[in-house]
């Protein structure tokens, strides 16, 4: 052994302890970043949460409020009861049916903003995102002005004399429905468009040069190559639907009551908390179950993908 | 005309579609001008006698200024520790970073009406009464995970051997932070800022379990208005807000377009 050798392994060891010394301190720094964002979600996001789930197994006395008893009996009563599972059904049925209506009249409207070019599909652009910019809260209200007895639709009806009793539109599964699709319309625009200008426009030219029809070369080229676009647009519109609150709240209210709305009458008005917690994790179930399912399909589509 | 018919029909199907998404809001607008004593569309003559009948409702006004108070705040805090958290997750690997991200992305996987029960109880247990900071940490929840990705977007394609370069030159991280890694990753901070506001500023969900009876914002105050009274005052509220927005939206497509925004968020 040389002396140079000696002096290298102590150079070495110590530039050791100084990289050590910097990943300490750079461990600390990160965790220095993190710490206050970590903190507000644990005291103010995760722990509610627990104690949410701790309230939903207590019992509830309407005299003497939150009981020290546990019980499942709050699962059971929701399982149970007709009524309870009709709100379910009815919230899965509006969602439903708002993911299978939006689909349809996005599709076409991604389609022509993804032709149109330049500043026109600005605009357009723009015109799709405005209900997502404009309060919640307004655009429900907004509907509330058209769809009320004394409304737009009713009185321009009864001024044509078309009908002489106003109909009945507001506080309907159908005004719930319209004001879910007028809420979730962009992220359905929005995916269909990702997927539409993805596609290869040589495909398209390929498929009319060998002789299909517009309508052939949609259902059997283009249809099938933004199925995945429709297929994402899907899953968020229904897991937003699900778990939506302020539109069925204004344009349903109590007569048609769906997950959210029940969570919320059982909390802030029934103040019955252990039962308003027990709907409420329904409700997550419900919201995760969907992303679940969409997950796992879309890890099938993929492989499927693959093997062709 | 065998190619034009179909395009004709595609047209005019898009444009009862874009009516049918901007007539709520134009609705709103025009029957605030209305003269009658209840909300008319279309408007019965034209006035603005509904905004200056706002005076006789200041609390309508308190409740603006809390919602901007309270969005302004949300919008401030959020964006500093949410920027902060993306350099934590991007630039670093740790033990824990998965969850660290799935806990912080989650609040947009629970419903928000079931995050306003958790929070309402839990604040009760604490004994923390309705302010706005209370209304500020429940909105911090909400937008946290938009600022992460927006910042997080643009800090992936983030070249580090410009902040090296700075380092090497002697700069302070302070320096090469607030000079660098700040002007370059600008875009996704101000899209994620901007975010946060309107998304606080719009929550009814969240806001209607924390609320109290003088610290309301206005949308639990048009919200609880509306259930009780129909007349033209909550038009006209409604359309100062809209053209607040409306005012914000050219301000973003000013700094940033429209689409650059949108296409991160998706």
């Amino acid at each position: 052994m040389t002396q140079g050798d000696i002096v290298t392994n102590q150079e070495q060891s110590l530039l050791l302890q100084q990289k050590r010394k910097r990943n300490v301190r750079k461990k600390i720094d990160v965790w220095l970043l993190l710490l206050p964002t970590l903190l507000i979600f644990i005291f103010f996001f995760l722990l509610p949460l627990v104690f949410l789930f701790v309230t939903s197994f207590k019992t509830f006395d309407a005299n003497s409020g939150i009981g020290s008893e546990w019980t499942i009996q709050n699962y059971v009563k929701f399982l149970s009861d007709s009524f309870y599972l009709s709100v379910l059904w009815r919230t899965v049925k509006i969602a439903l049916l708002t993911t299978l209506i939006t689909i349809i009249i996005s599709y076409p409207v991604a389609y022509q903003i993804s032709k149109a070019k330049g500043r026109m599909k600005n605009y357009l652009t723009l015109i799709v995102l405005s209900p997502l910019l404009i309060s919640m809260v307004i655009r429900s209200y907004g509907w509330v002005i058209i769809l009320s007895n004394k409304g737009v639709i009713n009185n321009t009806l009864m001024d044509l004399g078309i009908i002489n009793q106003p109909l009945t539109l507001l506080y309907t599964e159908f005004s719930v429905i319209l004001g879910m699709i007028h809420v979730l319309f962009p992220y359905m625009v929005l995916t269909i468009m990702g997927s539409l200008e993805r596609i290869d426009p040589s495909v398209i030219r390929a498929s009319q040069n060998l002789g299909a029809s517009t309508l052939r070369t949609f259902f059997s080229v283009m249809l099938p190559l933004t199925l995945p676009g429709i297929f994402a647009g899907s899953v968020m519109v229904f897991s937003l639907s699900v778990s939506s609150f302020v539109t069925p709240a204004i344009l349903g209210g109590p007569q048609v009551k769906v997950m959210s709305y029940l969570t919320y009458e059982q909390t802030a008005v029934m103040l019955n908390w252990p039962y308003g917690s027990a709907i409420g994790f329904l409700l997550i179930f419900l919201a995760i179950i969907t992303i679940v399912i969409y997950s796992r399909i879309l890890a099938y589509s993929e492989k499927g993908v693959a093997i062709q | 005309m065998r190619k034009r018919l179909p395009k004709l029909t595609l047209n005019t199907f898009c444009i009862i579609v874009y009516i049918f998404l901007l007539a709520p809001i134009v609705v709103v607008l025009l029957s605030s001008l209305t003269k009658t004593e209840y909300i008319a569309f279309p408007p019965k003559g034209l006035t603005l006698r509904w905004y200056t009948e706002l005076i006789n409702h200041p609390e309508f006004m308190q409740s603006l200024i809390l919602s901007i108070v309270v969005a302004l705040g949300t919008a401030i805090i959020s964006t500093i520790i949410g920027t902060l958290a993306s350099l934590a997750v991007v630039r670093n690997q740790f033990k824990g970073k998965e969850a660290i991200v799935q806990l912080i992305g989650s609040p947009l996987l629970i419903p928000s009406v079931v995050f306003g029960v958790a929070l309402l109880q839990f604040y009760s247990w604490i004994g923390l009464a309705a302010s706005p900071l209370a209304l500020i940490i429940g909105h911090i929840i909400l937008t946290v995970p938009f600022v992460l990705r927006l910042v997080v977007a643009n800090l992936v394609d983030f070249d580090r051997s410009i902040e090296r370069a700075a380092m090497n030159l002697g700069a302070s991280s302070w320096k090469v932070f607030f000079h660098i890694t700040l002007p370059i990753i600008k875009s996704g901070v101000i899209a994620g800022c901007i975010f946060a506001f309107i998304t606080s500023f719009d929550d009814l969900t969240v806001a209607l379990f924390i609320v109290s009876t003088d610290v309301v914002t206005l949308p639990v105050r048009i919200y609880t208005y509306m259930q009780y009274q129909y007349d033209p005052i909550i038009t006209s509220i409604s359309s100062i807000m809209i053209l607040f927005t409306i005012i914000l939206m050219i301000v973003i497509e000013r700094v940033l377009g429209v689409g650059k925004v949108f296409a991160s968020k998706n």
